[in-house]
């Protein structure tokens, strides 16, 4: 089953090539991890011409993670203090306080504490922006899916959906348009 | 005859083996050591097989047939980039591995695309070098068949790979293609996939059949192991070159891992038990791969003696 609420490859002339981009695209997707914030896919390749083309539809973007969702911050007599609660963004979280107070004023007495001379809290402080981090990596995953020859590419991304068309020919506004046209179909179909 | 096979056992008194592969007139072609694992890739008389397969028993070893030893086999993608590994290229090049061929992978400069696919003169004779090249492309028929241009100057018989079913007709310089393997983007495990090798395999066996059948019409002067172990004897700096397998075998000579320049007149002066030097029933030649030395075993038309 698929974890797509809907998922369409086609490509006119080449019906096992769309049968297996299908897997490919799905394994890659799962290997990076990018399968869940996808809702909708629609891929479609024309092999004459040739294009590669991938729009999808995101399930919503994600706010970015601050340090109080992280950790659990404390007000103390010299300042605060910081619990983290989850490693992997210790490091993200370190920079993030250097930046803002400077090295002289955070200090980390144990491992997954940390404490901070100020009176301002840390707490909503931004450490890692998800949402930017999800659109890098879905690009690197569309580069990765799309035939290697095609070197060419155009990656259009709004805030819910992606465009990403690759191609061996110059990529004219003509060609994008034809994309455009070809993927309406598949939504109405 | 002699019968390839590769044994697979521990490395406590694996030298029987050796010791018994030489008394009996066959060669050790490579000797891998794991840990306490060895691997030996061996020819053996076929009428001695029974010998070493007593010896294996009580070793407690395993003796297994490896068609593809002796031979070199060349894995071709269109480039070296994350679309062709590490599935199906390695996936191929390990399984080619594991029947005995010593396999080089090779990615081409600029073998991507359909229209802009290309491949120079430095790359198709280097893949000259082996002896069945194994060409992996994707998906696509119309790609496929287009790609061509890529193997077309290429003399060793080429296997192609590819996903879609294409009738023969359609690729005459493929000497034989392979389907439903094509781009996959994930390691290859289910009972299918493991067949989809098993038949490349196959496809290899048939292409170096014909090609043993070609030297056959016209038999080379000696056979390339008995080229391998005169010079592992005769040329000690050989046992100083840090490759795998210093000496790799073709169907019609040998690549010997020492730098041309300053080795070439050595190798060619080995002398065998007959008499003749090396040079004059081989040509000794600079390879493509690094500065190696290759060399090509001229047959009885030339030279006018076999032995």
């Amino acid at each position: 089953m698929d974890p797509l609420e809907v998922y369409k490859v086609e490509a006119p002339g080449e019906e096992f090539g769309a049968r297996k981009y299908r897997e490919i695209i799905l394994d890659i997707l799962q290997d990076l991890g990018l399968v869940r914030s996808i809702g909708r896919l629609y891929v479609y390749v024309d092999i004459e011409k040739p294009y590669f083309a991938v729009y999808g539809m995101l399930r919503g973007s994600l706010p970015p993670l601050r340090v109080g969702d992280v950790a659990d911050v404390v007000k103390t007599q010299e300042g605060y203090q910081v619990k983290v609660n989850e490693e992997e963004h210790l490091a993200d979280m370190l920079k993030v306080l250097w930046e803002k107070y400077g090295r002289d004023r955070v200090e980390q007495p144990d491992r997954d504490l940390l404490t901070v001379s100020s009176d301002v809290s840390p707490a909503d402080l931004i450490v890692t922006d998800v949402d930017a981090e999800f659109r890098r990596d879905l690009t690197d995953a569309l580069i990765r899916i799309a035939p290697e020859g095609f070197r060419n590419r155009r990656n259009e991304m709004t805030e819910d959906s992606f465009l990403f068309i690759a191609s061996e020919e110059t990529i004219t506004p003509e060609l994008i348009e034809e994309v455009r046209e070809k993927i309406r179909g598949m939504e109405n179909a | 005859m002699l019968e390839p096979v590769m044994f697979t056992g521990g490395v406590y008194k694996h030298d029987l083996v050796i010791e018994l592969v030489e008394d009996l007139g066959g060669y050790l072609l490579q000797k891998n050591v794991t840990q306490s694992e060895v691997i030996l890739l061996l020819l053996v008389p076929a009428e001695d097989l029974k010998i070493l397969e007593d010896l294996t028993k009580e070793l407690r070893g395993e003796l297994t047939r490896a068609p593809l030893a002796g031979t070199e086999v060349a894995v071709v993608t269109p480039t070296l980039a994350i679309h062709h590994l590490p599935h199906t290229a390695c996936d191929i090049a390990e399984y080619l591995r594991r029947n005995g061929s010593k396999t080089n992978m090779i990615g081409l400069a600029r073998g991507v695309g359909r229209e802009i696919a290309q491949i120079n003169e430095y790359e198709t004779a280097l893949i000259n070098e082996h002896d069945v090249a194994v060409f992996l492309f994707g998906n696509f028929a119309k790609c496929i068949i287009k790609k061509e241009e890529l193997y077309k100057g290429i003399n060793i018989p080429v296997v192609v790979t590819g996903g879609p079913e294409i009738p023969k007709g359609e690729m005459p310089y493929a000497f034989e293609y392979v389907s439903s393997v094509g781009r996959i983007a994930h390691r290859s495990k289910k009972a299918n996939e493991i067949g989809n090798l098993d038949r490349i395999v196959a496809a290899v066996g048939r292409a170096l059949d014909k090609m043993r059948a070609d030297i056959e019409k016209d038999p080379l002067t000696t056979s390339p192991p008995r080229v391998m172990d005169v010079v592992r004897e005769q040329v000690p700096d050989i046992e100083r070159s840090y490759s795998p397998l210093p000496i790799a075998l073709n169907l019609t000579g040998c690549r010997i891992k020492l730098p041309y320049d300053e080795y070439h007149e050595a190798i060619g002066d080995v002398r065998f038990d007959e008499g003749v030097t090396l040079k004059e029933i081989a040509k000794i030649l600079p390879s493509r791969m690094k500065n190696y030395t290759l060399v090509r075993i001229l047959p009885e038309s030339e030279t006018g003696m076999v032995f």
